[in-house]
């Protein structure tokens, strides 16, 4: 199981993508038939986040398809904007979410 | 997708001939294992449970031997293609209840500019269903005799 809070909220964007393209897979052959399961599970995950940052990824829901965007090179993937080279040193630190200086979006250090 | 686009995400590194897992976690664990060995994942974590709550959507054993476990996640940042093979066969609780032999892992980022995530799962999908060509997969070792037998040579 995920251990940091930006771990979790990685994982409950990827489960509600899930949820929206399994109507696709289910067309492509694939047993699809759990979606309550994936439903229940992503209500467990909204319980095991702090509020506080499922209030600021339901607010950025409003603007952004998905809240969380990929960096790469010190760059938001979500709207391409140079970060400052002293968030990546933060990126893992469990007592915040680092957000995008310029779209807001919460951000995701792959590597 | 035409075929030999697919056999351009095929990469050496990523092909397991003798995978050792004999259950469903413990496969996607070893499949996973040589994307944070090639520094593709920072860590296993987030990968693996979302590719075991896929699993909870129904399994991605889609019969005669074969599973493609697949998901998307913002823990890549392009698409990766794992292939796998147990010749004592993993329970996968696939859609026929039968061992499955070879795998297929697929994942991808939420957002990708070629949005290649369905056309590849589609085209895997269709090569598998031929008998032929999975009964040819089951006895190769090598990667090149892998690649050999999808281009029919």
């Amino acid at each position: 199981m995920p251990k940091s809070q930006l771990e979790l909220l990685v994982l409950y964007q990827d489960v509600q993508l899930m949820l929206h393209e399994a109507e696709e897979q289910e067309n492509m052959g694939f047993q699809v038939e759990g979606r309550k399961n994936l439903e229940n599970a992503l209500k467990e995950l909204a319980d095991t986040i702090q509020t506080r940052y499922i209030r600021t990824y339901d607010r950025l829901k409003t603007r952004h398809t998905r809240p969380i965007a990929p960096v790469s090179n010190d760059v938001c993937l979500g709207c391409f904007a140079k970060q400052p080279t002293s968030y990546k040193a933060r990126a893992w630190d469990d007592k915040q979410i680092i957000t995008c200086e310029h779209c807001g979006r919460i951000l995701y250090w792959i590597y | 997708m035409h075929l030999n686009e697919l056999i351009g995400y095929f990469r050496e590194e990523f092909f397991l001939p003798a995978l050792q897992s004999e259950g469903k976690e413990a496969l996607l664990e070893e499949m996973v294992e040589p994307l944070l060995e090639h520094e593709v994942i920072k860590n296993k974590r987030v990968i693996l449970e979302t590719l075991k709550k896929r699993e909870t959507l129904g399994s991605t054993g889609i019969g005669y031997g074969v599973a493609i476990p697949h998901c998307r996640t913002l823990a890549v940042a392009d698409v990766q293609i794992v292939i796998g093979r147990s010749t004592k066969g993993v329970s996968y609780e696939a859609l026929d209840g039968e061992p499955v032999h070879l795998f297929f892992l697929i994942v991808a980022p939420p957002q990708e500019k070629s949005n290649l995530y369905l056309p590849i799962l589609g085209k895997l999908v269709e090569i598998l269903r031929d008998e032929s060509f999975r009964k040819q997969l089951q006895s190769i070792d090598t990667f090149d005799a892998f690649k050999n037998i999808l281009l029919g040579e």
